[in-house]
């Protein structure tokens, strides 16, 4: 069991240390990024910026130090400069990078010229890293300065002000969903083939189809836009908080930034959430629980002559239970993922927003951050379903 | 009874008609209402697409001057053809780019799911009948990969190769190909194909695993045993056992997948990562009529009700092919 652990463990950090040099390398061997901009302006020729001014500009987003000096940078930041040993600096003329490239036009096979980097007319060497402004490195909790969204301040920053809206958002709707979803799927399999099952087992069923972005434009549509126009009382959608103080027929007037306006804010994104949730948990409490109530125990709770509550509720429910549980813990992390596409439509300002804000403007280092959080939490969460497995159901063994 | 008697009985007297497996599973597959009524909408659905040209009355990139969100059912004064569904807010053909659009959004669909199946089965077979350390390689490779987010993941990638087309060449002739499907230019087609090649990069994963796992149960039955007793090569029992007697999960799993692939093509281009704005997908359509709820809210339904429409249909498909090709199946 503990060699079980120990190498899943270091599976955990193997797969950790490949998808975050893949989608580093993935982002930044991509061109565009910061300098696309500034390219334009410079062939526009309205202003005048001189190679030093590219070259300061690509020192500050360190474009000049080659991927892998960048990489280690990020990850563990390190290399700061040569190593000392003694009072005698090693390695402090090793090219890391290049100052100002040289770019000329060539001929491609397409017959067209194509401006490429061919050469580099002053190096960066290691010495000349002394003293440049670093992050502590991913590793050490630090993920660097965010290039765009919110220019030279930390990413981490960003984050800690997005994350306890993404997480309002999943834990009232899992919450919600789990109120709503496990009583609602154990009522439909006690009641099997009842005209209640079919109906909502159809319904859970086309929940389960539906495209969240296309729900979520339903929702607004339904409980925002047409009974405002109509006079009614109706659901404010967009954002978190409204900018101005607004009237709603029966609720009164709501002040802007108020309790009574976030809550408002809340209904919509948080219905769409838990109703797609529901969707998925109640099937599957259904399909657990037939299974469960077809085992010899539960027919020998009722030879007992135990009332069917008991039986359904202490001997069938609990079991059914077990697979469940380990499925919430396996797809909470994903539970950020899907609220990316909530937040998108909902203008919510979370993770999964700042995720696709930084995705379309190129802020690299905020996607990455979020990107390996994701990873992180997925990984852990996959670990944990295979412990939580094995302690709640003794008869799977691991090897 | 004495043995003139049975010889007297006909043979139809005895036996009952036979019937090939297609038509059985086809009665079995006629059972299941929901799925008969899907097939029926999903056959409409696409005869419409492959008609598209024939039945749209206006170009995909035609801009009519000065007649922006004009009603439905207007007639264009010039040529006297007509905006069945009105235009959008630069004043292109609503109806006509909504139907070019299905046409993009399921060929990109099913190529998806037509290349990330065959990657799979061909993945899986091989990974569970040789075993091994060919088996850990593959099987490492395929946890590792799903072990990523993959949305997040999805984003970052199509962001990256969205930022430069240049990126991943793709050859002409393919490009041609697919400009000839979806009757666009090749220059057009070529976020297309980079879409299917990126939600097909991901599919085959899942489809792997779960070939792997049929091939495994299959390599102990006696009828391969019989096969390899009669000196048949690796590649004979993979390709003549092995991949038919495995093709019932995979069946229930394209028609499955291609109700993924829809949303997730749709998502893709509704978050902005997904085929650009001038070429029409069902999810680009969506994202741009959410601008313009507020004042005409029946935009975002045109675009939408498909997706929802062809992702629950291909669901009912293949719950209905579930059944009727292997009811023990649990997938």
């Amino acid at each position: 069991m503990t060699a079980y652990f120990i190498r899943r463990i270091f599976q955990m950090i193997v797969v950790l240390f490949i998808s975050a040099i893949a989608t580093y390398a993935l982002l930044n061997l991509a061109p565009g990024g910061p300098l696309q901009g500034l390219r334009q302006i410079q062939q526009g020729g309205r202003f005048q910026i001189t190679e030093d001014d590219i070259a300061r500009i690509r020192a500050q987003f360190e474009l000049d130090l080659s991927l892998q000096y960048r990489f280690t940078r990020w990850l563990v930041g390190w290399p700061t400069g040569p190593i000392v040993l003694g009072g005698t600096e090693y390695f402090s003329d090793v090219v890391v990078g290049c100052r100002k490239p040289v770019e000329s036009e060539i001929l491609n096979d397409e017959g067209q010229y194509e401006t490429k980097v061919t050469g580099c007319k002053e190096v960066v060497y290691m010495k000349d890293l002394v003293g440049r402004r670093t992050s502590r490195g991913l590793l050490r909790g630090d993920f660097g300065l965010s290039w765009r969204l919110l220019r030279d301040r930390p990413v981490s920053d960003l984050i800690v002000s997005r994350l306890p809206k993404t997480i309002q958002l999943i834990g009232l709707s899992t919450l919600l969903s789990l109120l709503i979803g496990i009583p609602l799927g154990v009522y439909s399999a006690v009641r099997q083939y009842s005209k209640f099952d079919y109906f909502f087992t159809s319904l859970a069923f086309m929940g389960s189809a539906m495209p969240t972005f296309f729900f979520g434009i339903i929702m607004i549509l339904l409980f925002s836009i047409l009974p405002k126009d109509a006079g009614w009382p109706y659901v404010p959608a967009g954002l978190s908080e409204s900018v101005r103080g607004y009237t709603i027929p029966l609720i009164g007037e709501v002040a802007a930034g108020s309790v009574k306006d976030r809550i408002l804010h809340l209904v919509l994104p948080v219905a769409v959430l838990t109703l797609v949730q529901i969707a998925g948990w109640s099937r599957f409490v259904r399909a657990s629980m037939l299974e469960v109530m077809r085992q010899d125990y539960v027919r020998t709770a009722r030879a007992k002559g135990l009332s069917e509550r008991v039986v359904i509720l202490k001997h069938a429910f609990r079991n059914a239970l077990i697979p469940f549980i380990t499925i919430v813990v396996f797809t909470l992390p994903g539970l950020f993922s899907g609220a990316i596409i909530t937040e998108s439509i909902f203008a919510w300002p979370g993770m999964g927003r700042l995720y696709i804000l930084a995705l379309g403007d190129s802020d690299y280092p905020v996607a990455m951050a979020i990107f390996f959080i994701l990873a992180v939490l997925t990984v852990i969460a996959t670990l944990l379903r295979d412990v939580l497995y094995t302690m709640v159901d003794p008869r799977i063994r691991l090897s | 009874m004495s043995a003139a008697q049975v010889a007297t009985l006909s043979p139809e007297a005895v036996t009952i008609e036979e019937r090939t497996p297609f038509q059985i599973v086809m009665t079995r597959f006629k059972r299941h209402r929901l799925a008969m009524v899907s097939m029926i909408v999903m056959i409409g659905i696409f005869l419409v697409t492959i008609l598209a040209p024939y039945i749209a009355t206006f170009e995909i990139q035609e801009l009519s001057v000065n007649k922006y969100f004009v009603p439905w059912g207007t007639v264009d004064a010039e040529t006297g053809r007509v905006h069945h569904m009105g235009t959008d807010n630069i004043g292109r053909d609503y109806f006509s780019r909504l139907i070019y659009a299905g046409r993009i959004s399921l060929t990109v669909a099913l190529l998806s799911v037509l290349i990330s199946e065959t990657i799979g089965v061909i993945v899986g077979a091989i990974s569970g009948f040789f075993g091994g350390w060919i088996d850990s390689v593959l099987m490492r490779f395929v946890e590792f990969m799903l072990t990523i987010p993959q949305l997040p993941l999805l984003l970052i990638i199509s962001s990256m190769i969205l930022r430069d087309d240049q990126l991943i060449a793709i050859p002409d002739p393919i490009l041609k190909f697919m400009g000839n499907i979806l009757l666009l230019s090749p220059r057009d087609s070529r976020n297309a194909v980079l879409i299917v090649l990126v939600l097909a990069g991901f599919g085959w994963l899942s489809a792997a695993q779960l070939m792997r796992g049929t091939v495994l149960s299959l390599r102990e039955q006696t009828f391969v045993e019989a096969s390899r007793s009669l000196g048949a090569s690796n590649f004979r029992i993979i390709t003549r056992d092995m991949i038919p007697n495995a093709m019932a999960p995979i069946i229930v799993d394209a028609s499955l997948g291609l109700a993924g692939y829809v949303v997730a093509e749709a998502a893709l281009a509704f978050l902005g990562f997904g085929i650009q704005d001038p070429v029409p997908t069902w999810g680009n359509m969506l994202a741009a009529s959410q601008q313009f709820m507020l004042d005409r809210p029946w935009l975002p339904l045109v675009p939408g009700l498909p997706i929802f429409i062809c992702a629950l249909a291909f669901n009912y498909i293949g719950d209905g092919l579930r059944d009727a090709l292997d009811p023990r199946l649990k997938l």
